[in-house]
C-alpha cells in the first residue's frame, strides 16, 4: 500500500522543495543544527570548556575561593604532582584495582558465563534477576551493608571466619585490607553485571558455527577456545574497556564511603586522590595537573581498546 | 516476522532426527542423561552467585525489621518483626522529603535528558548536514573525559550560578548524555525512512513528525533507556555529595550523614539504607526484565 503511494507524492514535493520560498528553504537548512543544538551546547559548556578549564587551572596556583588571585606558577604543579609520594601510591593503586576489576568483570564472568549457559528458559530469568540485584544497590546502601557484614563486633563475617580460627579485625582500618575489602565490595556489584553481558554475548553466537565444529569432530575444549571466545572478543573489548574507564567512578564512592583512602593512602586512587587536592586541601592547580596527566593516560588506553574493538569486530561475518 | 522466527527451529528439529536415523534409541537416552548431568554445575555456579548477591541485601532487611535491642543478633532467620528502626530513622532525618526530592530530581533528569537526546539523535539520524562528522565526534569523544577531571571547573560554574546547595546545580551539567545520544541515534537510523518522508509529504513539519511518527514508535527503547537513567541518576553520588555540601535534600547526601552520626546503631543504619534503595526496589520488582535488558543491551552496543 504504502510503496504504491510514494512515487505518486515524491513527484509534486520535489517541485515543493524548489518552489519554496528562500526563507523556508534556509530553514530546512538550519534545522538539523537547531535539533542538535541543546545537547551540543550543553556538552560543551559542561565537559570542553572545563576541559579546557582544567588545562589552564594547572598552571595556576588557586584555593578555590573566588576573591583570591590565581598566581601562574608555570609547570611547577606537574613537577610537584609527579613527585609526590602518594600520588606514586595511588597511581600503583589504580593498577591494582584495575587489574582486580578486570579479573572480577571480565574474567570470572566469562568462566562462570560459559558454565551457565546450559541453564535456560524459567530457571535462568530468575537466577538472572537475583545476580543483578547487587548492581542496581545505591552506593550509600552498598557500603553501609558491607560495613556491618564486616563489622569486627558482631558483624557477620568475622564472626564466621573466627569458627575457623582467623581473627579479622576492622578490615577497614588496616592497611594490608583496606584495598582488598574496596575490591570486594565494589566486585560483589560488578560481578553479575559482568556474567549477564558475557551470558548476552554468549547468546548472540549463532549455535551453527559449534554445530558445524562439533560435526567435523571438534571436542568441547576446542570450540570454547577456538570458537566461542573469538568470537565473544568484542564483548570482551567493550567489557574491558568500560572496566579501565569506569572502574574509577565505581570505586569513588565506596572508597569515600569506607576508607576515606586510607590508612596512609593504602586504599586510594588516583580519583580519589584529585577529589582530596581539589576539594579537601583546596588545591585546584595540582587537582588540575593531576587530571590532565590522567586525562592523557586514560585517552591512550581508549584509544588503543577503540582500535582492538575495530579490529575483532569482522569476526562475527 | 513470526514465521521466519519459527521457521529455523522447525527446520533443526527435522534435521536432527535425520541425522541421528541410525543412533539407537538408547544412545538418545543416554545422550539426554548426561545433558542433565551436565547441567549441574551450571545451576551449583548459579546458586553460589545468587547466593553471594542476594545475602548482603537479605541482611540487610533481617537487621534493619529487628527490634533496636536485637540488631546485633546472629540468626540468620528474620524476625521477631519491629519497625522501631524506621520510626527512630523517620524521627531523626526528614527521610521522606529526601526521597521525594531525590525522586523529582532523577524523574526531571530522565525526562530532560530524553528530550534532549531525541532531539539531537534526530537531528543525526534524520539530515546530513555540514561539520555533522566533528559534533558527533564531540558526543563520542566526551566518553573519554572523566567526570572527576572536570569536576573542579564544573563546580566554579555552578558557583558562579548562584546554583550551589540547590538541585537545579545538580542536574544541570548532567543534562546531556552523550550516551542516549548515541543510541537513541542507533534506534532512529533503522526506522524506515520511507515513513518519514510520507509523513512530511502529509504536510507534518520535521518536528511533528518527530513527536507523532518517530517518538511513539520508540516507545519500548524510550522507556527502558528512561529507566536506566532514572535509576543512575538515583544512584549518583559524587556531584551530589559535592555540590549538596551544606544541605541534606538528596538522599545519597543525607543518608551519608546519617550514617557518619549513628556509627554503629547498625539496625538504624539498615533502615536507613533500605529506604535509600526503596524506589530502585520498587521498580525492580515491577520492571525487572525491562531493567536488565536495558543495562546489559546498551552495553552490548
Amino acid at each position: 500500500m504504502f510503496t504504491e503511494v510514494l512515487p505518486q507524492a515524491v513527484a509534486p514535493s520535489d517541485t515543493a522543495t524548489t518552489d519554496f520560498p528562500l526563507a523556508t528553504r534556509r530553514r530546512r537548512k538550519i534545522s538539523p543544527y537547531l535539533y542538535v543544538l541543546p545537547a551540543s551546547a550543553l556538552l560543551i559548556v559542561w565537559t570542553y570548556l572545563p576541559l579546557a578549564r582544567t588545562f589552564e587551572l594547572s598552571f595556576f596556583d588557586w584555593n578555590l575561593l573566588p576573591t583570591q588571585p590565581k598566581t601562574p606558577v608555570g609547570l611547577d604543579n606537574y613537577s610537584t604532582v609527579v613527585a609526590l609520594p602518594e600520588m606514586q601510591q595511588a597511581l600503583w593503586n589504580t593498577v591494582l584495582y584495575i587489574g582486580a576489576f578486570m579479573l572480577i568483570s571480565v574474567v570470572l564472568p566469562v568462566m562462570f558465563a560459559l558454565v551457565a549457559r546450559r541453564v535456560s528458559g524459567r530457571a535462568k530469568q530468575v537466577y538472572q534477576a537475583l545476580i543483578f540485584v547487587p548492581f542496581l544497590i545505591t552506593p550509600v546502601a552498598t557500603s553501609a551493608i558491607w560495613r556491618w557484614l564486616f563489622a569486627p563486633e558482631n558483624g557477620t563475617i568475622p564472626q564466621v571466619v573466627k569458627v575457623f580460627g582467623i581473627e579479622l579485625g576492622d578490615i577497614f582500618r588496616n592497611p594490608d585490607t583496606s584495598l582488598l575489602a574496596v575490591v570486594l565490595i565494589v566486585g560483589w556489584g560488578m560481578l553479575g553485571f559482568g556474567v549477564l553481558v558475557v551470558s548476552a554475548g554468549i547468546a548472540g553466537i549463532s549455535p551453527d558455527y559449534a554445530h558445524a565444529a562439533s560435526t567435523d569432530g571438534a571436542t568441547e575444549r576446542q570450540i570454547t577456545w577456538r570458537i566461542t571466545l573469538p568470537l565473544l572478543s568484542p564483548t570482551l573489548v567493550f567489557l574491558s574497556l568500560m572496566t579501565i574507564l569506569l572502574s574509577a567512578q565505581w570505586t569513588f564512592p565506596i572508597i569515600d564511603l569506607t576508607t576515606m583512602g586510607g590508612p596512609s593512602n593504602s586504599s586510594t586512587n588516583i580519583y580519589y586522590l584529585l577529589y582530596q587536592f581539589g576539594f579537601a586541601n583546596f588545591d585546584a592547580g595540582l587537582s588540575s595537573a593531576a587530571g590532565v596527566l590522567f586525562f592523557i593516560g586514560f585517552g591512550l588506553i581508549a584509544l588503543i581498546f577503540v582500535e582492538l574493538s575495530e579490529k575483532l569486530s569482522f569476526h562475527d561475518n | 516476522m513470526s514465521f521466519t522466527l519459527v521457521a529455523p527451529e522447525y527446520g533443526r528439529t527435522e534435521i536432527a532426527p535425520a541425522k541421528d536415523e541410525t543412533a539407537t534409541k538408547a544412545a538418545v537416552a543416554r545422550a539426554k542423561r548426561h545433558r542433565r548431568v551436565r547441567k549441574v554445575p551450571a545451576f551449583v555456579i548459579l546458586t553460589i552467585l545468587a547466593i553471594i548477591s542476594i545475602f548482603p541485601i537479605y541482611w540487610m532487611f533481617v537487621t534493619a525489621f529487628r527490634p533496636a535491642d536485637q540488631m546485633l543478633s546472629s540468626n540468620p532467620l528474620p524476625g521477631p518483626f519491629s519497625l522501631e528502626n524506621f520510626a527512630y530513622v523517620w524521627s531523626t532525618i526528614p527521610i521522606l522529603g529526601m526521597l521525594g526530592n531525590t525522586f523529582g530530581m532523577a524523574l526531571g533528569l530522565a525526562i530532560g535528558q530524553l528530550f534532549i537526546a531525541i532531539l539531537a539523535a534526530y537531528g543525526f539520524a534524520r539530515w546530513n548536514f555540514r561539520g555533522k562528522k566533528l559534533i558527533y565526534i564531540l558526543f563520542i569523544g566526551s566518553w573519554l573525559v572523566p567526570f572527576q577531571v572536570t569536576m573542579i571547573p564544573n563546580y566554579v560554574l555552578v558557583s558562579q550560578m548562584g546554583l550551589l546547595n540547590t538541585i537545579a546545580g545538580v542536574m544541570l551539567p548532567q543534562l546531556c548524555s552523550a550516551f542516549a545520544v548515541m543510541l537513541l541515534r542507533q534506534h532512529m537510523e533503522s526506522f524506515p525512512k520511507e515513513l518519514l518522508d510520507a509523513s512530511e509529504i502529509d504536510g507534518r513539519t520535521t518536528w511533528r513528525t518527530l513527536w507523532t511518527v518517530v517518538v511513539p514508535n520508540l516507545k519500548p527503547a524510550l522507556a527502558a533507556l528512561g529507566i536506566m537513567i532514572f535509576i543512575s541518576a538515583w544512584n549518583e553520588y559524587l556531584w551530589p555529595t559535592l555540590i549538596m555540601r551544606q544541605s541534606t535534600d538528596l538522599i545519597q547526601v543525607g543518608v551519608r550523614s546519617f550514617l557518619g552520626a549513628e556509627g554503629n546503631n547498625w539496625g538504624a543504619v539498615m533502615a536507613a539504607s533500605a529506604l535509600a534503595c526503596l524506589p530502585i526496589f520498587l521498580i525492580y520488582i515491577f520492571l525487572q526484565r525491562y531493567v536488565v535488558d536495558a543495562f546489559v543491551r546498551s552495553g552490548l552496543k
